[in-house]
Parts: C-alpha cells; sequence; structure tokens
C-alpha cells in the first residue's frame, strides 16, 4: 500500500490547531522561548496576539511562566525545541509542572533528528525517555496530522501535563478523517503473524514499509502504531507479543528508555518474547538533511526489514533467550556508527 | 497598615515570636529543618499575614486573594508556622512536619490551604510568580497581587534575573518580590561564596524599584509594603530587599550556616528557647514535649521482615542515632 504524504509538515498543523483551539478556548495561552516561526506558535501569536506570551530566549523562565498560569486556570501551551525542554530546563518542568500536576502541554518542536542540519545541539534524541520517567506527564509522538490535531483536541479536554513531539516533517497519511486519538491507545494498521514491527511518530511510515518488502519475501508482518507512549497500550503489545512472538520498535530517538524501553517493559512482565529496538545507538544525531540521517543511521525500510528478518530465523529456529545477545549486539554496533568526523 | 499602632507592632512581634518558638518546636520534633532561614523571615512573614496580604482562612480558594509564593521554599518551616497562626489549619498540623501524610519539607501546593506553590529548586518561585500575575491580568483581576519571597544566596541563580528581566518587561507591577537578604547560603557567607550586592542596584537596573528595610522591624517592613502598593500602577515591579539575620534571636545560630539546615537536639531546642526568650525580653515555653525521631534505616526494615529487629517509632523519643551534641536530623 503506497501512503500519501502531506504536502503540509506537522509542524503547520500544530500552530493550525492552536489557533483552532484558541478559538474555541478562551483560557488557551500559547508560550513561546523565540521560536515562534520554527515551531509556528506564529499562527497563533497572529490570530490571539493578547494571549500569546513572548519569554525571550529563557527555557526556565518560559516554563515557571507557564506554570504561574496554569495555576490560575488557564491551560498553556509552551513551546520550544524537545532539547531545551528535555534537557535545558527539565528541572522547572518537573518542579514547578510535572510535580503539582499543572494543566501545562509541552510542545517539544524539532524532536529526535528532526532538528537535522542544527546537529546534536538542537537534535534531541532522549526527550521521550526523559519525559516518560517524569510524574504525571503523559508523552505522546503523533504519526500523522489528523492525529496531532486529533491529540491536541484530548489534550485540551483532559487536565494535566502533556508532552508531545511537533516536527518540521511532512508526515505519510496513516489514518482517514474523522480518526481519533486517544491516551494509551495504539493502533494495528497491518495484520500479521511472523512479527510486529511497532513505531511511533512519522517513523510509523517506515515499519509500514518494511511489512511490505517483508511480505514481498513471505514474511507476514503485523504493523502497530503507537502514538501513546505514556501510557501505552498494554493490551495490543499483549496481543501481538502473542500473536507473533517476535517484535521490533522503531523510532526517531535514542534506543534507551523510548519505545522500545517501553515496549520492553510491558512485555518483560506481561508476555517475555524478543524484542529488538531500532533508533538511534550510543551517539548523536549528527548534522545532515533527514534522508541522509535516515540512511546513515539504519533507519529504513530495508534496515528495518533485515532486523525482522533475522528476528523471525531465530524465532523459528528456537533460539534460547541466552544466545541472543550476539545478535543483538552485532545490530546496535551497526545503529551507533557515527558519521565521520572531520576536525 | 501604613503606621501600626503600638498595639498592632506589639501584635506583630508576638507573632513572629510564636512563629520561631512554634518553628523551633516542630523541626526538633521532626529532627529535620531549616532553622536559620525560617527565623530570618519570621517578622516579613508575620507582617505579610498579620495584615498586609489580603488573604482569609475561610475563603482559601477565593480567586481575588493575594498569592505568596515562598521560592526559598526549604524555610517552609515559618511560611507553615504563619499559616497556622493565621487560621488556615490548626496549629496541631505542624507535628506532621516532614512525616508521610504530613507537610512537606518543601512546600507542596494543594497539600494545605494556603500553600500555593510547589518549590524546593532554588531560583524557580519567581518566573512562576511572573506567571500569576500576568494571569491576574489576563483574567481581569486587578484587586490582587502576587508576593514572592526570595533568598539573597539564591539571586546566584541565574533564573531570577530572568524573571527579573521578563517581570519588568511585562510591567508586573502586582508584582513584589521580597529578598530575604540574611547573607548566608548553605554552607557559608554569599559575600564569600557568590557575592550578589549590591542587590538594589541589579534590581534597578533591570527595570524594578528596589525599597530596602531592616527585615526585623515591622514597622519599617509595613511602611516598605505600604510603599510598594502606593507605587503600583506605574509600571514598575516592586522589590522589597529585607536585610535580615540568618538564625535571628539566638546568637549562637546567628549568620551561622551551620544552622541553614539542622534540627536542634530537644536539650539544644530548650537552649535556644531560654535564647529566644533572652532576645525579645519573653519567657515562653514549648506547648508540647520535645523528643527527637530516630530512623532506623534500610537496616530496622530488613532486620524487622526477617524478624530480628523492629522498626522504631518515629514519633517516640529514641535516642538511636544520637551524635554527640549533636542532633538525629540530617544535615544537608
Amino acid at each position: 500500500m503506497k501512503l500519501t504524504y502531506s504536502k503540509k509538515p506537522l509542524r503547520e498543523v500544530f500552530g493550525e490547531t492552536l489557533v483552532e483551539l484558541g478559538g474555541l478556548h478562551s483560557r488557551l495561552l500559547v508560550l513561546d522561548a523565540d521560536l515562534n516561526t520554527s515551531s509556528r506558535t506564529i499562527l497563533f501569536k497572529e490570530r490571539f496576539p493578547d494571549r500569546f506570551i513572548q519569554c525571550g530566549i529563557a527555557e526556565a523562565n518560559l516554563f515557571g511562566i507557564a506554570a504561574g498560569l496554569a495555576a490560575q486556570g488557564y491551560v498553556t501551551f509552551p513551546s520550544t525545541f524537545a532539547a531545551f525542554a528535555a534537557r535545558k530546563a527539565l528541572d522547572q518542568v518537573y518542579v514547578n509542572i510535572a510535580y503539582p500536576c499543572l494543566d501545562v502541554k509541552i510542545a517539544g518542536s524539532y524532536c529526535g533528528m528532526t532538528a537535522t542540519e542544527c546537529g546534536p545541539s538542537h537534535n534531541c534524541a532522549e526527550d521521550l525517555a526523559v519525559m516518560r520517567a517524569l510524574p504525571h506527564v503523559k508523552v505522546l509522538d503523533p504519526g500523522d496530522n489528523r492525529e496531532l490535531r486529533s491529540m491536541m483536541h484530548v489534550m485540551m479536554a483532559t487536565p494535566g501535563p502533556v508532552y508531545f513531539r511537533v516536527s518540521k516533517v511532512n508526515a505519510p497519511e496513516l489514518f482517514p478523517d474523522g480518526h481519533e486519538f486517544a491516551f494509551g491507545r495504539g493502533h494495528l494498521l497491518r495484520q500479521g503473524r511472523d512479527i510486529a514491527l511497532i513505531g511511533t511518530g512519522f517513523m510509523t511510515a517506515v515499519a509500514l514499509g518494511a511489512a511490505e518488502l517483508l511480505d514481498r519475501e513471505g514474511i507476514s508482518a503485523a504493523v502497530a502504531h503507537m502514538p501513546s507512549l505514556k501510557p501505552i497500550d498494554e493490551d495490543l503489545l499483549g496481543r501481538l507479543a502473542r500473536d507473533t512472538g517476535a517484535l521490533v520498535t522503531i523510532e526517531n530517538h535514542r534506543i534507551y528508555g523510548g519505545l522500545g524501553g517501553a515496549v520492553a517493559e510491558v512485555t518483560a512482565r506481561e508476555y517475555p518474547v524478543h524484542v529488538d529496538a531500532m533508533g538511534l545507538g550510543d551517539t548523536v544525531f549528527e548534522a545532515a538533511p533527514l534522508q541522509d540521517l535516515l540512511r546513515h543511521y539504519q533507519l529504513t525500510p530495508r534496515a528495518l526489514a533485515a532486523r525482522a528478518r533475522a528476528l523471525v530465523e531465530r524465532k523459528r529456529k528456537g533460539v534460547a533467550a541466552g544466545s541472543r545477545r550476539r545478535v543483538a549486539r552485532t545490530v546496535i554496533t551497526a545503529t551507533t556508527a557515527a558519521l565521520p568526523r572531520t576536525p | 497598615m501604613k503606621n501600626p499602632t503600638p498595639d498592632q507592632i506589639r501584635a506583630l512581634d508576638d507573632r513572629a515570636f510564636a512563629i520561631r518558638r512554634l518553628c523551633l518546636e516542630f523541626i526538633t520534633n521532626a529532627g529535620w529543618g531549616h532553622v536559620g532561614g525560617s527565623f530570618s523571615e519570621a517578622e516579613l512573614l508575620a507582617c505579610l499575614y498579620g495584615g498586609i496580604m489580603n488573604v482569609e482562612p475561610k475563603q482559601a480558594d477565593d480567586p481575588r486573594r493575594d498569592r505568596f509564593i515562598l521560592s526559598k521554599a526549604h524555610a517552609s518551616p515559618a511560611l507553615y508556622a504563619a499559616l497556622a497562626l493565621r487560621g488556615f489549619f490548626p496549629v496541631e498540623r505542624l507535628q506532621t512536619y516532614c512525616r508521610l501524610d504530613g507537610l512537606d519539607g518543601h512546600t507542596q501546593r494543594g497539600q494545605c490551604p494556603g500553600i500555593e506553590y510547589s518549590g524546593g529548586s532554588l531560583g524557580t518561585g519567581l518566573s512562576y510568580a511572573n506567571g500569576v500575575a500576568l494571569g491576574f491580568r489576563l483574567g481581569d483581576n486587578f484587586a490582587s497581587r502576587v508576593y514572592c519571597l526570595i533568598g539573597d544566596g539564591e539571586c546566584n541563580e541565574g533564573q531570577i534575573w530572568e524573571a527579573a528581566m521578563s517581570a519588568a518587561h511585562y510591567r508586573l507591577d502586582n508584582l513584589i518580590a521580597i529578598v530575604d537578604a540574611n547573607k548566608v547560603m548553605a554552607k557559608g557567607k554569599v559575600s564569600e561564596l557568590m557575592a550578589v550586592a549590591p542587590l538594589a542596584d541589579k534590581f534597578a537596573a533591570f527595570g524594578w524599584t528596589p525599597i530596602e528595610v531592616d527585615g526585623h522591624d515591622v514597622r519599617e517592613i509595613c511602611a516598605a509594603f505600604h510603599r510598594a502598593k502606593f507605587l503600583e500602577m506605574d509600571g514598575r515591579p516592586v522589590v522589597v530587599i529585607a536585610h535580615t539575620v540568618k538564625g535571628r534571636g539566638v546568637p549562637e545560630a546567628e549568620f551561622n550556616y551551620h544552622w541553614h539546615t539542622h534540627a536542634p537536639s530537644p536539650p539544644q531546642a530548650e537552649a535556644f528557647l531560654r535564647a529566644l526568650n533572652q532576645t525579645y525580653g519573653r519567657n515562653e515555653t514549648f506547648s508540647r514535649p520535645l523528643s527527637a525521631p530516630s530512623d532506623g534505616g534500610l537496616e530496622a526494615v530488613v532486620t524487622a521482615d526477617l524478624g530480628w529487629g523492629m522498626i522504631p517509632s518515629v514519633d517516640a523519643a529514641y535516642s538511636v542515632g544520637h551524635t554527640p551534641g549533636g542532633s538525629v536530623g540530617n544535615s544537608l
């Protein structure tokens, strides 16, 4: 099945949906730290200048102000790059927002490798892990434009802190009109018997592509999309584990603590099966265009299909869990290869 | 209270004394707490909760109330005491300080009436107060003010100056910052570890109106807050820089960083109360017996489960863990 890619990047939908929600909810405020043309909160600023608060290049202050406003009954959307929300202002996000459980919806733009040419200082391959570890915070990575829009409507109607990812990526249309996001709900996009490929964010498109490749060689791969990383759809994961016996996750994030970690946490407890995680290894996302990054870090349908094929083979041979280590190590080394550096 | 009457001054001084006495009592019984920073802010809190702020325990959720943000949230004991004395909750509840389901060591928003802010990480409160002040304005609430108490050592934090910048930028004249300038931080003097002086000039340069007062003179404090209200509407946020003494009232604890985070043992607490009585010419006693708690820690829990020991009650007077002449409390 060939996917149609939206002409409109996710961040544009983010900006437009803020405007839409702003028209519906007078207590919605948007806060910015000098990035509104990148994040597209500028759309809200132009439509509702009185409800747009510029905090300057001061992310700690951004989240503190957002919290103080939320304490007055406002629903605040402070927005900055994922790197600055999850790394620079983590303490403020924890103490002022997560701990008192305030109604703050944090949009982390330029998430994962999508700061592309900005390189390792701006790319953020740890936001999902960091935010997932905070109390009370729900963590989301939308797969397409409709899902992002629905997600924002749902978070508006749900009190409490949310971290959600936004990027400048043109996402494929995964869902038809009327698609509804729900916290803790995943979506089975393709049935399969031999293995399940699990994606989050726009990386689900890679999983769908890999399933197509596997199908051509007679491997039946299910594909699931997990927009809600916390809470995560434990029922769906349990079913996939039981029905296929082998899972591969793929994410725009380091392999530690993101989707792969979340899936392994659930399956290890509920239904232990082989789980392999694809994403960035123990290194950084270098500066390059998105397509080069995807290829370099082997986050492509072909690479995922290869990993899935190997896992299916091992499952068929009934390889014991103890002998798994060598295979896994080889694969991780391949993903962690850094681009050659010039002095 | 522009010019409090002699009776009002006496009442405010009584309140400040009661704050110190209560703090001493429940910090000792908890075995943990910040004596120095609680004593330095006692008069400030006595004034704020003794007539300056528009707060009413019976309407603790009134949206038009004033808000108090304790950014130096480690000095929560004096705030808890001030709230209890003002009638926000029974004084008895102070004994739950640092117990499970009790009052937190650092403040936790909504944990008890009157606590508006979850704090503990220094430098974050003034940004939060910016948000509160902006919220008042956006909600057409011109009645409320937000008071934010920060420490002078806390002004080492860069975020304080981010917030100082945005408060001036947004002309938040409904925000009143108060610096409890007690000259001492956790491990030494502010001037030696990381100097912040001249604070008034710094805030003025950021677009604020600074007012400097003796932070232990309730008459000066009341006059400063009166002036802060009077200055409202000129667009500049006001900072009251209160020159105080860390550990004020107990000579041994004054300007002594050892008493930043430290709980006195019961005999030490008795000696401290005698010193307070001497400083302020009173003759008061504790309203309950003092007992230092003990924490058997990991060993107690493990051995209890294996049937080799018992978990001591933290509310009973045990001598386990006493250091000679010191307290059983943790010292940060």
